[in-house]
């Protein structure tokens, strides 16, 4: 080729049309994409609400079984009053719908509770078993965790809890996801005022029921899982005290 | 991408000469990247706690080499010396983020095992190193021959590695699609009773230099050519 | 306080080298001795003290949700995360590209020694990582972004320039051969990693 591949005009024109190119390139992937990730998204989110009460599904079928399982979701504020209710399917459109609110997103905004609003799940693992499923999000070693937990209607007795991360180590803080760690969490209870449950490492009794053992070598992971779990707890237990107040009147 | 290969394709299969299966041969041994040529270490570090996870990385990086080299190849003579590395750089990083939009649409379960590998592929010095030590200067053909032959030298150190941490590791083997599965009875562990513990050191990253040790020293003392000073 | 936290944090316990095992390629081939070590270490606290606190006003005015607001208000809902990677390595690599021309001008003695490795600093897994974990983690201010990328750019330089100090030493003693040179390098650096899980933790 005659033109001189190295002289400043060239390396512009070439700049440019390559910022253009891959712009574009990019852009388009990710716009026209988007929707069926959003929807990946929520099939994963369903999947994992009932993997909290022990329904296990997949993702094609997550869709259908949500309704049949989840006969409620609300919005709450951090004072216990209720915003928004819905039901049925799920639109991933409908930004009112509790189902859609991005907790992680909130999270990581580092906005005040007061100014958030928290979904809360009313489910029925078996009929007439009414179970609570309330998300968390919190930070363990390497990136995010985050996971559902279960309550029984006392709203105080743990019915389960499934747990996920993005980037913690295999075999040791990834192990959070495991069900053998959060069988742990089954039957065990929350107390009465913060920490409502803590991870323990070494030494735990085998009696107490307001903990689990954390993960051998995955202290700070565990660490984020207690944490997580107690910062959300303080946050919906207004909406609980509410609640159980006015079931004993 | 399956353009890319089809353009190859006619010169390679004229081209399986000496030369060539020479480019496939030598990363195997004499030039391996991770080591010989120092590169692509984090990543083996990383990802090689379980044998799965080697496997997806090492397909990811195969696929990404190949078409990277291929694109820049074939790119050579328009780069501008002054901002190679910016390009080379964006090609790559437009690669695997493509790559990994598609994945995240199509096949999200794979997605989500490779988002954490996202970043560490963009970075991965092998695929820089060839691009700057090869396809900057030769043809597609060649290049493809290149990033198949690193790729794989890549691939069986990753491979190996994986299998010792794993099965030191955790008592287990893990393939793609099967998950992880313990081979020892359980009634082995102390944890049940028995005498055998797992070697947690080997879930660690600092085993995975260690291993690599003594890969290499298995390695050159079959090749004395190989000996440092 | 906080910043005397961040950056003992990102010298010790979050060190690039042994926690996180970003960078290993360029530490493990440009440790043979430690001048070329120190020069090479000091390039990389210049580029990640530099990188991070640029990236951070990309990550901060451009590129998360709600970042481009200040252009308009319309902007408000506008997500370009996914272009991160793209534009944090187009920063660190014009910011080599930089450190490039200086170092050929005013030391180029330490240039020729670098090499390859000069450039590849642009590839060099801890820079990116750098800005990657400075995404996560979200720092409020500037000035606390700046301190963990000089930080972890410290703690890269002093495990590089132990290991090249190591290294100069060794070279004296009874290596088996085909361990020589690079395979006793790797294990020694499993061994201080090992040593440095130590810090792992450790809240100050």
């Amino acid at each position: 080729m005659a033109i001189n591949k190295n002289n400043t005009g060239y390396t512009f024109l070439f700049s440019i049309i390559m910022v253009l190119i891959v712009g574009t390139a990019l852009a388009y992937t990710s716009l026209s994409l988007k929707p069926l990730q959003k929807k990946n998204a929520a099939d994963k989110k369903m999947v994992d609400i009932l993997g909290a009460i022990g329904v296990t599904t997949s993702r094609e079928n997550a869709k259908t079984d949500f309704p049949i399982y989840v006969k409620e979701r609300l919005s709450i504020n951090s004072e216990g009053n209720v915003l928004n209710s819905s039901s049925g399917n799920v639109d991933p459109a409908d930004s009112a719908d509790p189902f859609n609110l991005d907790v992680k997103k909130d999270y990581r905004s580092k906005k005040p509770a007061s100014e958030l609003s928290f979904p809360l799940y009313v489910c029925e693992s078996d009929p007439g078993e009414t179970v609570y499923v309330i998300p968390v999000v919190g930070s363990g070693l390497w990136g995010p965790i985050w996971g559902f937990v279960a309550l029984e209607s006392d709203m105080n007795t743990i019915y389960g809890a499934k747990f996920d991360h993005k980037t913690e180590t295999p075999g040791l803080g990834a192990e959070i996801k495991d069900n053998e760690f959060s069988d742990k969490f089954k039957g065990q209870k929350l107390r009465e005022a913060s920490p409502y449950f803590t991870i323990i490492k070494g030494g735990r009794k085998i009696e107490d029921l307001h903990s689990v053992d954390g993960i051998t070598g995955g202290t700070i992971t565990s660490v984020g899982v207690g944490e997580m779990i107690d910062r959300t707890i303080s946050i919906y237990q207004h909406y609980f005290e509410s609640e159980t107040n006015s079931s004993e009147q | 991408m399956s353009t890319d290969n089809s353009v190859a394709t006619p010169k390679r299969e004229s081209l399986f000469s000496k030369k060539n299966r020479k480019l496939l041969k030598d990363p195997l041994s004499d030039s391996n990247p991770i080591t010989i040529q120092v590169l692509g270490i984090c990543s083996a570090l990383a990802i090689t706690v379980q044998l799965q996870q080697a496997v997806i990385m090492s397909l990811s990086v195969l696929f990404v080499m190949i078409s990277g080299n291929v694109i820049v190849s074939l790119l050579r003579n328009l780069i501008p010396d002054r901002i190679r590395i910016i390009v080379q750089l964006v090609i790559v990083a437009s690669l695997v983020i493509i790559v990994d939009e598609v994945l995240k649409a199509y096949q999200p379960d794979i997605s989500e095992k490779l988002s954490v590998f996202v970043g560490l592929i963009i970075t991965n010095c092998i695929i820089m190193g060839r691009l700057e030590a090869f396809a900057l200067a030769n043809k597609p053909g060649p290049s493809v021959f290149d990033a198949i032959g690193n790729g794989m030298g890549y691939a069986w150190v990753l491979l190996v590695v994986s299998i010792v941490r794993e099965i030191f590791g955790s008592g287990a083997i893990s393939l793609p699609g099967m998950g992880q599965v313990k081979f020892l009875p359980q009634d082995w562990f102390v944890s049940s009773g028995g005498f055998y513990e797992n070697n947690n050191l080997m879930i660690l990253p600092p085993m995975a230099l260690v291993v690599v040790g003594i890969i290499i020293w298995i390695q050159r003392s079959r090749n004395e050519a190989l000996i440092e000073d | 306080m906080e910043y005397f936290s961040i950056f003992v944090k990102g010298i010790f316990v979050e060190n690039m080298i042994f926690a996180y095992f970003l960078g290993m390629c360029s530490y493990l081939a440009v440790s043979k001795t430690v001048k070329t070590a120190n020069g090479l270490g000091l390039a990389v606290i210049f580029v990640l003290g530099i990188t991070v606190p640029i990236n951070y006003l990309l990550e901060n005015y451009v590129l998360k949700e709600g970042a481009l607001s200040w252009l308009s208000p319309d902007f408000a809902t506008v997500d370009l995360s996914f272009l991160s990677f793209i534009m944090f390595i187009a920063v660190i690599a014009s910011m080599v590209q930089l450190v490039e021309m200086i170092v050929e001008k005013f030391a180029p003695a330490l240039y020729g020694a670098l090499g390859i490795f000069l450039p590849l600093i642009a590839v060099n897994c801890s820079i990116l990582g750098g800005a990657l974990f400075m995404q996560e983690r979200q720092y409020p201010s500037i000035g606390e972004a700046t301190t963990f990328g000089l930080g972890s750019g410290v703690g890269w330089w002093l495990a590089i320039v132990a290991i090249a100090a190591i290294r100069e030493k060794i070279r004296y003693s009874n290596v088996p051969a085909p361990l020589q040179g690079l395979g006793i390098t790797y294990i020694i650096t499993g061994l201080m990693g090992i040593a440095f899980m130590s810090f792992m933790g450790i809240e100050i």
